[in-house]
C-alpha cells in the first residue's frame, strides 16, 4: 500500500463528483454578480428561504469530510514508522489515530442517515477535497495539527452551527446527532493539542513550524470568511467548544482574525476583478 | 406550445439555450399550460442562486436566477431536472393563480414563507404524479423546517402532497393548523 497518498487516488464509487477550488474560483460569476450580492453572506438559519436547502448541502459536505477526515486519520497510521523521531509517530498517538477513525467511520453512517433524513442522496453535491488535502503532510506534527486542530477545530464550528440550525427549527433528530458527533470532535482536536506539545516538548522550532502551518490551514478553512465571528458569517466560530477542546483565548482570537482577514482579501479580490471586467467591456464598447 | 428564453446564448455558464427551450415546451404541455400560449423565461446567469419566481401570469413569465437550473454536482451545467422541476411548480402556481375556484392569492411578496412552502408542496406533488421527481424526503424536511416536527404537520405535508383541487383557503388552513401544533 502507498504511503502519503494524494487526494486524487483516494477511493470513490461512481455516485461521487469532485470539484477543485480552482473551478470555483474561475467561475465568472463571482464577479460578475451585481455588486450588492457579490459579498452578501447569510448565517444558516430556517428563516432563509434556502435554509432547508442550505443545511441540506452543509450536510453533505459534512458528508464527505467526514469520509477525508477517516482518511486522513487512517493515512497517519499508516504512513509513519513507529518511533520517536521527526520522520515516526509513536505508537500511541497511533491508536488514537485509529481510535479517531472509528468515529469518523460512525460520524459517516450517522452523516448519511441524516441526509436520508433531510432529503439528501449521496453524490447530489460535489466534493471537494481540500480538507484532505491538508492531512497530506509529511511530518507527522504538521499533519497532526492540520487534521486534529485545523480540520477538526473547523468540524466543531461546523456541527455547533448545524446544532443551532436544528435548535431554531426544532429539529430533533439533526441537534441530537450533531451534539454527538461535536462531542467526539472537541475530542479529536484535545488529541491534537496534547500530542502537539507532547512531540514538541524539546523542540521549539517544530512547534513553531506546526503553529505556522496550522495558521495557513486555518486561513484556508476560514473559506474566505464564510467561517468567522461576523453576523452574516454562515458558520459560526465556536468559541466555548474550542475551549473545551484546549484551545486558548489567544489562539481563538487568533482564528478569528485570520477569517477576517480571509474575508477582507476574498472581497477585495472580487471588487478588483469585477471593476477590471467592467473596464474591459467599457472598452469594448 | 412555444418557449422563449433569453439570453440566446449564454457566456457565464455552459447552459444550452434550446435545451432549456425544448424543457419549457416539455413541462408547459405536461403541466396544462393551453396549447398555443407562450411560455416566457428570462435567465440572469450572472447570479449562482436558485431564486426563481413568477413575473407574469399573463403573458406567462418566469424569472430565475441561474443557480435554479444548475446542477449542483457540475457547476455552471445546465440540469434539465432542475428545469423541470423550478418551471414546473412556478407553471402550475400560475394555473391556480388563474384558475376563479382556487381563490385569489395575495401578492408573492405578501405570502409569508410558510403559506409559500405548503403552496410549493402541493404544486410538487402534482409534478411527481405527473412523472417528475419530486423528491418527497427533501420537501417533507423543508416543511417541517417551517411548520414543526410534529405529527400534525405531516399530516398537513401527506394532504398537500397528495392533494387535488384545493384552494388557496385549503393551503394556507393545512399550513395555519401545523403552525398553531407547532406552538400549541
Amino acid at each position: 500500500m502507498k504511503h502519503a497518498l494524494p487526494s486524487e487516488e483516494l477511493a470513490r464509487d461512481e455516485r461521487f463528483v469532485r470539484n477543485s477550488f480552482m473551478a470555483r474560483a474561475a467561475d465568472p460569476r463571482v464577479t460578475a454578480m451585481p455588486a450588492e450580492k457579490r459579498n452578501q453572506r447569510m448565517p444558516l438559519s430556517p428563516d432563509r428561504a434556502d435554509g432547508p436547502d442550505a443545511a441540506r448541502a452543509l450536510m453533505h459536505g459534512i458528508f464527505t469530510g467526514e469520509i477525508q477526515a477517516l482518511e486522513g486519520a487512517g493515512r497517519t497510521c499508516w504512513d509513519f514508522p513507529i518511533g520517536d523521531g521527526p520522520d515516526e509517530a509513536p505508537f500511541e498517538l497511533k491508536l488514537d489515530m485509529a481510535r479517531q477513525c472509528w468515529d469518523e467511520a460512525r460520524h459517516c453512517e450517522i452523516s448519511v442517515k441524516l441526509g436520508d433524513w433531510m432529503g439528501t442522496e449521496i453524490g447530489e453535491f460535489a466534493e471537494s477535497t481540500f480538507l484532505y488535502d491538508a492531512a497530506c503532510n509529511p511530518d507527522p506534527v504538521l499533519r497532526l495539527t492540520g487534521v486534529n486542530r485545523a480540520l477538526e477545530g473547523l468540524a466543531i464550528d461546523v456541527f455547533n452551527t448545524m446544532r443551532e440550525f436544528a435548535e431554531k427549527s426544532g429539529d430533533p433528530l439533526l441537534g441530537y446527532c450533531e451534539d454527538w458527533m461535536l462531542a467526539d470532535e472537541v475530542t479529536h482536536v484535545k488529541m491534537g493539542s496534547d500530542w502537539l506539545r507532547r512531540l514538541t516538548a524539546d523542540d521549539p522550532d517544530r512547534r513553531a513550524r506546526a503553529l505556522e502551518f496550522q495558521k495557513v490551514v486555518d486561513k484556508l478553512f476560514s473559506i474566505g470568511g464564510a467561517r468567522g465571528e461576523e453576523d452574516d458569517s454562515p458558520i459560526r466560530l465556536a468559541r466555548r467548544f474550542r475551549e473545551l477542546a484546549g484551545f486558548r483565548t489567544e489562539e481563538i482570537d487568533e482564528i478569528a482574525e485570520l477569517s477576517l482577514q480571509s474575508r477582507r482579501e476574498l472581497d477585495s479580490y472580487r471588487e478588483h476583478a469585477a471593476a477590471k471586467q467592467a473596464a474591459a467591456a467599457a472598452g469594448e464598447a | 406550445m412555444a418557449a422563449s428564453v433569453s439570453p440566446e446564448s449564454f457566456t457565464m455558464v455552459l447552459f444550452d439555450q434550446p435545451a432549456i427551450v425544448a424543457e419549457v415546451e416539455r413541462i408547459a404541455a405536461l403541466v396544462g399550460v393551453p396549447s398555443g400560449e407562450e411560455v416566457r423565461v428570462v435567465v440572469d446567469e450572472a447570479v449562482p442562486v436558485a431564486r426563481a419566481h413568477l413575473a407574469s401570469v399573463d403573458p406567462l413569465v418566469l424569472e430565475v436566477e441561474g443557480g435554479a437550473f444548475e446542477d449542483p454536482r457540475h457547476p455552471r451545467q445546465l440540469s434539465e431536472a432542475a428545469v423541470a422541476d423550478t418551471v414546473g411548480r412556478l407553471l402550475l402556481q400560475a394555473l391556480d393563480r388563474r384558475s376563479a375556484a382556487f381563490g385569489e392569492v395575495p401578492a408573492d411578496v405578501d405570502i409569508p414563507l410558510a403559506h409559500r412552502v405548503a403552496w410549493d408542496v402541493y404544486a410538487v406533488g402534482r409534478l411527481q404524479r405527473l412523472g417528475l421527481d419530486g423528491q418527497r424526503q427533501r420537501r417533507i424536511y423543508g416543511f417541517r423546517n417551517r411548520h414543526g416536527f410534529t405529527d400534525v404537520a405531516d399530516e398537513a405535508f401527506a394532504r398537500l402532497w397528495d392533494g387535488t383541487d384545493l384552494t388557496w383557503a385549503d393551503i394556507t388552513r393545512l399550513s395555519d393548523d401545523a403552525l398553531a401544533a407547532r406552538t400549541g
